[in-house]
């Protein structure tokens, strides 16, 4: 129970490598952009972390549907890690979309509908610990965490199509037509992005795999103390 | 008996319990009210606004005073169910309990719509514009429907926190804001001489807003309130 899994030693050494490496490759080896110069490279940065932030609330959510189905506390761990970890995760997004703001928009932040709703995402998963410190039994933690985190994905699709009936001035990449200014990308630059999102997703599973361990570990210790 | 009839009827007997309450006691309706007029006065003040308001603002005002208001009546229905464990009775009737939901929110829907319309000509008066028009109370009341549809399902949730009645507006106004960004995009529409047929986009975001929630209600009420 207390002895690493090999499988976490070598992810944790995958991302030792890899993460680094992509830090190199985004800064030296990707062309620098023509109008906005070396600032767009926070956008590999920006766009994974973004990914990755959705990424762990959508496997928060199919957790928490798994625990209300089974009721093995597993399943809570994994939702609570993905929340806890996506959680910063969203709020590297939003810091790092406000350093390129500021060069390129000329102000840390505008109330562009893209921003605000992030913004307000990263309130929802904010109030999500907020209603586990108020409860009392693990078990009740469990449960309201499971419907809350269901609910909270249920609204984001609301919450993006409400964005895409305005106007925005955020930046497109994947365009589906319309709204927004989209930049096209040379071929280096989307393979630096691929490589990018890709080195984010095994760092998304290495850290939650960790916070699962240590809920895991928890849980242990207080059945020491009784 | 047929168990729809059955269980339609107790939906009928809690709503129907929750508007004895409230003819009673008279204590939801005017409190949201009053509050809800206190918010537009704090707002004329802290913004300056001027009587011949545009439109955007009116409805920006209008959903805000609401949603803060129905917080209060969201809560007093909750806690009264706390008080005395009236909740342990309500629990005990043998039918789903999603049945106490829809009978909970039908309560709140309807003394928040009512809230809601008494605020209606108010505004009339103060900003100059006729808002007692057919489309707005369309809007009024489908985005009430969802709002208070997720209102009631959080207030079952934050009912068994510590931290109870403080809870209820953290979780509900972050998980409620495509609802109200939807109301007041349409409501300022409506306002500023436009057709239904002109936020018909709105509208169905409100219809799916209140179609998620009640769907919420329906499949989660039952285990938010297990013992």
């Amino acid at each position: 129970m207390f002895k690493k899994p090999q499988l976490l030693v070598a992810l944790d050494i995958l991302c030792l490598v890899t993460f680094p490496a992509a830090v190199v490759l985004i800064l030296f080896f990707t062309p620098v952009e023509a109008v906005m110069g070396p600032v767009q490279k926070v956008f590999y940065f920006h766009m994974s972390a973004a990914w990755v932030g959705m990424l762990s609330f959508i496997i928060a959510a199919v957790a928490g549907g798994a625990y209300l189905v089974t009721r093995r506390i597993k399943w809570d761990w994994l939702s609570i890690a993905a929340i806890e970890v996506g959680l910063v995760f969203a709020v590297i997004a939003i810091l790092s979309g406000m350093i390129w703001a500021r060069p390129i928009w000329n102000t840390w932040w505008v109330w562009d509908p893209r921003l605000t709703t992030t913004a307000i995402m990263v309130m929802i998963y904010f109030a999500y610990f907020i209603l586990r410190s108020g409860l009392n039994t693990p078990e009740t933690q469990a449960r309201l965490g499971a419907v809350y985190a269901i609910l909270a994905v249920a609204t984001v699709p609301l919450t993006f199509f409400s964005i895409r009936l305005f106007r925005t001035i955020h930046p497109v990449v994947i365009a589906t037509g319309g709204g927004g200014s989209a930049f096209n990308m040379s071929p280096r630059m989307l393979n630096a992005l691929f490589v990018s999102l890709f080195v984010f997703t095994l760092l998304l599973a290495d850290l939650v795999w960790h916070r699962f361990r240590l809920a895991q570990l928890q849980q242990d210790a207080d059945q020491e103390v009784y | 008996m047929n168990p729809i009839l059955g269980y339609l009827k107790v939906v009928w007997q809690i709503l129907r319990k929750e508007v004895l309450i409230e003819w009673r006691g008279r204590q939801g309706i005017p409190v949201m009210l009053v509050f809800a007029l206190m918010i537009v006065f704090l707002f004329n003040f802290a913004l300056q606004l001027s009587p011949d308001l545009q439109a955007g603002l009116a409805a920006g005002l209008l959903w805000v005073s609401l949603a803060f208001a129905s917080t209060l009546g969201l809560n007093r229905s909750i806690n009264l169910e706390r008080e005395n464990n009236a909740l342990d009775g309500l629990l005990m009737v043998p039918v789903d309990r999603s049945a106490i939901f829809f009978g909970k929110a039908l309560g709140n829907f309807l003394f928040t719509t009512l809230v809601g319309l008494c605020l209606l000509p108010v505004f009339s008066l103060l900003y100059q514009q006729n808002m007692l028009q057919f489309p707005l109370l369309l809007v009024l009341i489908l985005g009430l429907g969802a709002y208070t549809s997720l209102g009631t399902l959080l207030s079952a949730l934050s009912i068994q926190a510590r931290t109870r009645d403080i809870l209820l507006p953290v979780l509900l106004y972050p998980l409620a804001l495509p609802v109200l960004i939807a109301a007041v995009e349409a409501s300022q529409g409506v306002l500023s001489g436009g057709t239904l047929g002109d936020v018909d986009h709105w509208i169905y975001l409100l219809l799916a807003g209140f179609l998620l929630f009640t769907a919420s209600g329906l499949l989660f009420f039952e285990t938010i309130l297990e013992e």
